[in-house]
């Protein structure tokens, strides 16, 4: 059986489109593909356990970074996982222009909007990886 | 004119996404951040520390800081040791509410009772804070120093800083020891700028801008208060 890809989004709680990253990862991990998914924190990371480097090492990670500092993509590389796609919130931004977030503790609808888009995204980088419509 | 900023806590949320308690970290920092301390802390963020973020590990080797974890994981206070400091303070979500994980609600989405530790978790947090701007702390061993002596481990001239700019630091004399004051510098430029004369007033003031930056044990604060007097009085003449 495949592993599920893993998604790891920032957990920064300084700025807007990190609030949009973790969204996104929550739609695409509980509405969109939860059968093919599995959310990974990515404080998680740092305790170097057993179980997290084996979790890492099976599977394959779609990082949703919030800001170009990319410390979700970065971290998971650094911590022997491979990162299949790295995407960024801002380039989701810059496809959907009208969609201007704000809100950290709690998204806006632009932001709640935003998300969505972006997982979206990250659930046609799913199937692709994953063969097929499975969860369709 | 340099600038000195005041003494700020540093608040690093582990942001859990995979559990309830993780959101509560997120959302009690932030109420922390916007409403409760907004004056006195800052977010040093989980990720870019972990990443690399070289401003906020130097930060966190400077101020103390508190690390609010959701779980017995402790990754926010582990992983801040880890790449800084030890943090002076670390709260734990899951042990000031020890009730079913379920209750607070989902990570996505708090419940109500969820919220409600949310509030009792931030006002936990300011708490430290106010404790933290008050007492004299070690950012080495984060410990309270109210009943140990000023350190004199060392006697650098530049506090080492990961950002590589360096906090400038003066030495001076305390009842025959030789002790590091970290930012005396900055605050001897900046007083003789706003043009205060080395005297008892400005003693005073001098001593509680210092204090901000350093810990000093209340035993030698009339000591430490003459000898940064004099050191002002000689930068003030030139002579430093």
């Amino acid at each position: 059986m495949r592993e599920k890809v893993l998604i790891v989004p920032c957990s920064g709680i300084g700025k807007s489109l990190g609030s949009v990253a973790r969204e996104g990862a929550y739609v695409v991990t509980e509405e969109l593909c939860p059968d093919r998914t599995r959310l990974m924190p990515l404080a998680l990371l740092v305790l170097d356990e057993k179980e997290t480097r084996i979790e890492l090492s099976s599977a394959e990670a779609i990082t949703l970074d919030g800001c170009v500092k990319a410390c979700a993509a970065k971290v998971v590389e650094g911590a022997g996982g491979a990162v299949a796609h790295a995407l960024q919130v801002l380039d989701v931004c810059r496809r959907h222009p009208n969609l201007k977030p704000s809100g950290i503790s709690e998204l806006d609808e632009s932001g709640r909007k935003l998300a969505h888009a972006l997982a979206e995204e990250v659930k046609e980088l799913v199937e692709n990886m994953t063969g097929g419509l499975r969860n369709a | 004119m340099p600038e000195l900023s005041t003494k700020k806590v540093g608040l690093i949320a582990c942001s859990g996404e995979e559990i309830p308690e993780g959101t509560v970290t997120r959302l009690a920092v932030r109420k922390v951040l916007e409403s409760l301390r907004p004056q006195h802390t800052v977010t040093i963020c989980l990720p870019l520390f972990l990443a690399g973020g070289e401003g906020d590990r130097a930060f966190a080797r400077y101020y103390p800081t508190i690390a609010v974890d959701g779980c017995e994981k402790r990754c926010a206070a582990r992983g801040t040791e880890m790449y800084s400091g030890k943090p002076a303070v670390s709260v734990v979500v899951s042990e000031l509410a020890p009730a079913n994980s379920s209750g607070l609600g989902s990570a996505r989405r708090l419940s109500e009772t969820g919220m409600q530790v949310v509030n009792d978790v931030a006002e936990r947090i300011a708490a430290h804070v106010g404790q933290l701007l008050d007492v004299p702390w070690d950012r080495r061993s984060g410990l309270s120093l109210h009943d140990s002596p000023l350190r004199e481990e060392a006697k650098p001239q530049t506090a080492p800083c990961s950002c590589g700019s360096g906090i400038p630091v003066k030495v001076v004399e305390v009842a025959g020891r030789q002790i590091p004051l970290v930012a005396l510098p900055l605050i001897f430029t900046q007083f003789r700028e706003a043009g205060k004369l080395p005297n008892d007033s400005t003693k005073t003031e001098l001593m509680q801008a210092a204090r901000i930056y350093n810990p000093i044990p209340h035993d030698e604060e009339s000591a430490c208060a003459e000898a940064i007097l004099r050191e002002y009085a000689a930068f003030c003449q030139g002579s430093d």
